[in-house]
């Protein structure tokens, strides 16, 4: 790859979808090693564009399981072949995978999303409504979310679409462990790691280092305070001072979206179209 | 060694109304779609599912009537969707799910393998996933003196439903390289019985040509079944693709009751045989279609 990346200037032409990709690509490093799950077209190409850029040491585990792969582009799907193509080992998952994503040394790092994240990043992707066993909507479940969340990882969140459905108040139901109802809880029950960043198609969030309530830490270009704050179900802290502007990605960068990485605009998947 | 052969209505009729059947199938995945549909078409009832990602399978069991309850970590088709007469027959209470994260599944799976009461994990500490399963996960003191863990009670499934690239007739089953996912690592080895459906039976001697590629040994199977293409509409890597067309044809009928019936009396009632089914899927092009190539999805 050419270093020209380094020195391309901020892209006018660029899509939200681009940004959060870019906005992630950032959290990953020649030392990290990072694994997707399902319909996880944003991490992916956030993968793919740190290895072609800064990060071309990072470790990616792909689908969790093939590692170090070549894919040729983002494909249809992010759980099947050819995903893991030219992969260098196979991890079969039960007694392989999990050890090394268990054991604390590695795989610090996970990118995920959530139908539901409440102001104290825990997540849903379990039910929506009152009664577990009679839900108004069944969604897919948990998968390894809840195991993420509890055995010391960073979570990533990304959500194409930040609304008051999407950021609650109270999640449903707790499908993987955030910061619970906030301050030491999730230290108490002996849990380390935790929500570190959101990203959503309109802000860049972190959460307070004592309440643990989410906080905006950027918003996107055009996107104001009183935007973010009525599409979001809970009250957003804001970081002290000036409001700092999402960096927007490089030219370099969203052309090796569009033409090297994703030219199937896999990515664009799960964003509203109007 | 004992010979395993045998059909697939016979294998089908190994498994009992009532049963907890552990079934292989990762979303749009290695599922034993064949088995599946014939225990639809002997009109199943009351099965338990065990799945780590459910996806048409589950659908199909759903839409059929033929299971009550579910434990598993998701049921989704991925790209194409949620899988909308599972979800429907949940929200209407006519499912009741067991939902574990993968850790804990696999925790309950590896104590009911190894014959223990329960393996520990960390996994899903502080969700709500515990509070609503009182009966198999428990909060326990570490006896060393570390922080709680997770005791996850061992789930002992009646029958295990693979399918894989090859097995002899002793059922020694053999994949090709892929991706093991722990429907094969563990749900075979936890199960009391095992049926496993095949691209293909084939001489003992060949799979002592790559022994290291031997994933299930035929002592544990109860049944072997040649079913070509066994695994359509799911993909079998590296032999073919999951149908995408069958799968978004199967989730716009599934959004509707009547049009779900009469997609699962094309596709799953009325063909007798396996070629019959292929037919009515597409045929040869179809298949043609499915070949891994450097195609995209």
């Amino acid at each position: 790859m050419s270093p020209e990346w380094q020195s391309s200037p901020p892209a006018t032409n660029y899509g939200v979808d681009e940004l959060m990709i870019t906005t992630l690509a950032d959290l990953f490093h020649n030392d990290d090693q990072v694994c997707n799950g399902m319909a996880s077209f944003i991490p992916v190409a956030a993968f793919m564009l740190a290895r072609l850029t800064h990060a071309p040491e990072l470790i990616w585990l792909a689908s969790a399981a093939g590692l170090d792969p070549r894919p040729e582009r983002v494909p249809a799907s992010t759980l099947e072949a050819p995903l893991w193509r030219d992969s260098v080992m196979y991890l079969e998952q039960y007694g392989d995978f999990w050890n090394y994503a268990l054991n604390g040394r590695w795989i610090e790092k996970f990118c995920v999303g959530a139908a539901q994240l409440d102001q104290y990043g825990n997540a849903n992707n379990s039910v929506i409504g009152d009664d577990y066993h009679a839900p108004k909507v069944r969604l897919p479940g948990t998968a390894g979310l809840a195991d993420m969340g509890s055995i010391g990882k960073k979570l990533y969140y990304w959500n194409p679409d930040h609304s008051q459905r999407s950021m609650v108040e109270k999640v449903d139901f707790i499908s993987a462990a955030g910061y619970l109802d906030g301050g030491d809880a999730r230290k108490r029950l002996g849990l380390e790691g935790g929500p570190q960043m959101v990203i959503s198609n309109l802000a860049v969030m972190d959460f307070h280092p004592e309440s643990k309530k989410m906080r905006v830490q950027s918003l996107h270009p055009g996107v104001t305070v009183d935007k973010v704050q009525d599409a979001t179900g809970f009250e957003l802290l804001m970081p002290d001072g000036a409001i700092p502007e999402t960096r927007p990605p490089s030219k370099a960068q969203v052309k090796l979206i569009r033409e090297v990485i994703d030219p199937d605009d896999m990515r664009k998947r799960g964003f509203r179209t109007d | 060694m004992r010979e395993k052969i045998t059909s697939l209505v016979e294998a089908a009729e190994l498994v009992r109304d009532n049963d907890v059947v552990a079934l292989q199938n990762m979303a749009t995945q290695a599922a034993p779609m064949a088995l599946v549909r014939e225990l639809i078409r002997q009109q199943k009832r009351g099965l338990g599912l065990v799945v780590l990602v459910g996806g048409m399978a589950v659908d199909w069991l759903a839409a059929a009537g033929a299971i009550n309850r579910l434990i598993g970590a998701a049921v989704t088709m991925e790209q194409f969707g949620l899988c909308q007469q599972y979800r429907r027959a949940v929200e209407d209470g006519r499912i009741r799910v067991e939902e574990l994260s993968e850790t804990l599944l696999n925790a309950r799976l590896g104590a009911g393998a190894r014959n223990l009461p329960f393996l520990p994990t960390r996994g899903a500490i502080g969700t709500d996933l515990i509070a609503l399963n009182p009966d198999n996960l428990k909060l326990i003191e570490d006896p060393f003196g570390g922080h709680q863990v997770l005791a996850c009670r061992a789930l002992v499934p009646d029958v295990a439903l693979v399918h894989a690239h090859r097995a002899d007739r002793y059922g020694n089953v053999q994949s090709e390289p892929t991706i093991l996912w722990p429907d094969i690592g563990i749900m075979p080895k936890a199960a009391k019985h095992v049926i496993v459906t095949t691209e293909k039976i084939v001489d003992t001697e060949v799979l002592r040509r790559n022994p290291d590629r031997t994933i299930l040994p035929g002592f544990i199977v109860d049944a072997v079944v040649e079913v070509p293409y066994g695994a359509h509409p799911t993909s079998l890597f590296p032999y073919y693709s999951y149908d995408s067309d069958f799968h978004r044809a199967w989730a716009e009928a599934a959004r509707d009751d009547e049009k779900a019936a009469s997609f699962m009396d094309r596709y799953v009632r009325s063909p007798a045989t396996q070629q019959e089914y292929l037919e009515a899927a597409g045929g040869t092009t179809m298949l043609e279609r499915l070949e891994y190539r450097e195609q995209r999805g």
